[in-house]
């Protein structure tokens, strides 16, 4: 008996929410008529689907609800609802009529409180006026300015690139064939149209004034931490699968020669006689040798062969200057150790 | 940033995972002659500048022989399979010791095989 007690309440609190609304509505429309309507004309134009009249609806029925809980609740609320009923009585603003009236028919109704409900349904009704107060002025989220920056769509090219990135699926049938996404699958399409709408309004939050509400953050430092920190092992897996799938089996055979070009395994056409060698140095630093031979002793059987060496060393082309030098000083090396040997004879 | 780093390591993983084919790699040397044979090959090539210079040394007829003496010691302390005098030219695919021809680095019959079903180009069979 108790459950059905229960739903019975609730099944009234529910048809009250739908009388609150209806009559909420009829007063908001004779009020806000002019600003609505010439709204209503922009989005009309723009072909959006922002409508005004749906999210007002939409704050309502949260608040309505949230106040039917707080009734089904009971004694918890009456203090703070005492508190609110006095700040109400407290507001100059006075209310129509009408709604008043309405107010009280709703709060019979209700198996509560009667006095209280109806308090409290006025006091709904006022902040529900106040919004509007508010949104007629301008001080909250001002939709006309935003919607009067939004400028003829064009195509951006993140837009592109993601129009491009459907087309290409790396996706594969079991034949090896790649799927190719259907033009006008519904799914695409509705991406298409959301896409569009979120790149309008970035757009839109980019050109126009700014609003001032964030704080810029310093992300540099962070970001320079990062590029150091990083890259973990999660990123070395996601490296290598990307690399994995992007490396797909040459088609043809010029792919093929593509690959092993790219290898080192096939020459590059027309074919240049001096690929690989990067012999910066000038024709006198291969021949004139003699400056590195300042630590070698000037007479002797050493001398003798050290200058055989390097006129050996001049007429050699294959051979880089650096890896002339290595060669010197080797021999360098090699005779300062066997010094001693030397000495003794 | 991030794109930055990601780069990095994608080129990284490039590099140690070759492109994966799906042709059949060689994994195996055809047998343990032609493994060894490969062995002898990296060490005389680590080894051929050092044995290049002391070669010089010894081979001279202005330095004194007891230098030379000296050199000669060091030459034959180096490993033995760093002197390219053993190395084989074994033939790629058979590793053949014998009848290997150095322009194809194959043997005369997988040379004969390829030619006759004209993988091998410009041969031609000869008839005059």
């Amino acid at each position: 008996s108790t459950s059905s007690v229960l739903s019975t309440e609730k099944d009234e609190s529910t048809t009250s929410k739908d009388s609150t609304t209806e009559v909420a509505s009829k007063s908001q429309e004779g009020r806000a008529e002019t600003p609505k309507q010439k709204l209503l004309d922009i989005i009309g134009n723009m072909k959006v689907e922002v409508s005004y009249r749906k999210k007002l609806q939409q704050l309502k029925t949260r608040e309505v609800k949230k106040q039917a809980t707080d009734k089904l609740g009971g004694p918890d609320s009456e203090g703070s609802m005492l508190q609110k009923t006095t700040e109400d009585a407290q507001r100059g603003k006075p209310l129509n009529p009408e709604l008043v009236e309405a107010a009280s028919a709703v709060a019979s109704s209700l198996p509560f409180n009667k006095k209280q409900a109806e308090s409290e349904l006025l006091a709904q009704l006022r902040r529900h006026e106040e919004i509007t107060d508010k949104q007629k002025k301008g001080g909250t989220i001002n939709i006309r300015n935003v919607i009067s920056e939004m400028s003829v769509k064009t195509q951006s090219p993140a837009q592109r690139g993601v129009r491009i990135s459907n087309r290409i699926s790396l996706e594969l049938d079991e034949d090896g064939q790649r799927i190719k996404p259907g033009r006008l699958s519904p799914q695409s399409f509705d991406s298409r149209r959301y896409f569009s709408f979120f790149f309008l309004v970035y757009r839109s939050l980019k050109v126009g004034r700014r609003l001032n509400i964030f704080t810029k953050a310093s992300t540099e430092t962070e970001n320079a931490l990062k590029t150091v920190s990083s890259p973990t092992i999660w990123d070395l897996e996601f490296a290598k699968e990307i690399a994995a799938i992007t490396a797909q089996p040459p088609r043809n055979g010029f792919e093929e020669m593509i690959q092993w070009t790219k290898e080192g395994i096939l020459w590059e056409f027309p074919i240049d006689n001096e690929a690989g060698m990067e012999d910066d140095a000038e024709f006198h630093e291969h021949i004139f040798l003699e400056k590195h031979l300042k630590d070698f002793p000037k007479q002797g059987p050493i001398r003798h062969f050290m200058e055989l060496v390097i006129c050996g060393l001049s007429k050699n082309p294959y051979l880089s200057v650096k890896q002339k030098i290595e060669h010197i000083e080797w021999f360098q090396k090699y005779f300062e150790e066997k010094k001693e040997l030397l000495q003794e004879i | 940033m991030a794109a930055s780093a990601l780069g990095w390591v994608l080129r990284a993983a490039r590099q140690v995972l070759p492109s994966p084919c799906t042709k059949q790699v060689r994994s195996y040397y055809v047998d343990w002659r032609m493994l060894r044979d490969v062995k002898r090959r990296k060490l005389a090539y680590e080894y051929a500048d050092e044995r290049l210079r002391i070669n010089a040394i010894r081979k001279n007829t202005i330095l004194p022989k007891e230098l030379q003496e000296v050199a000669d010691k060091e030459i034959a302390d180096l490993p033995r399979d760093s002197c390219p005098v053993r190395i084989r030219n074994r033939c790629v695919l058979t590793s053949r010791p014998r009848g290997v021809k150095r322009r194809w680095r194959l043997s005369r019959i997988v040379f004969r095989h390829f030619a006759d079903h004209a993988q091998m180009s410009g041969i031609q069979r000869a008839m005059w």
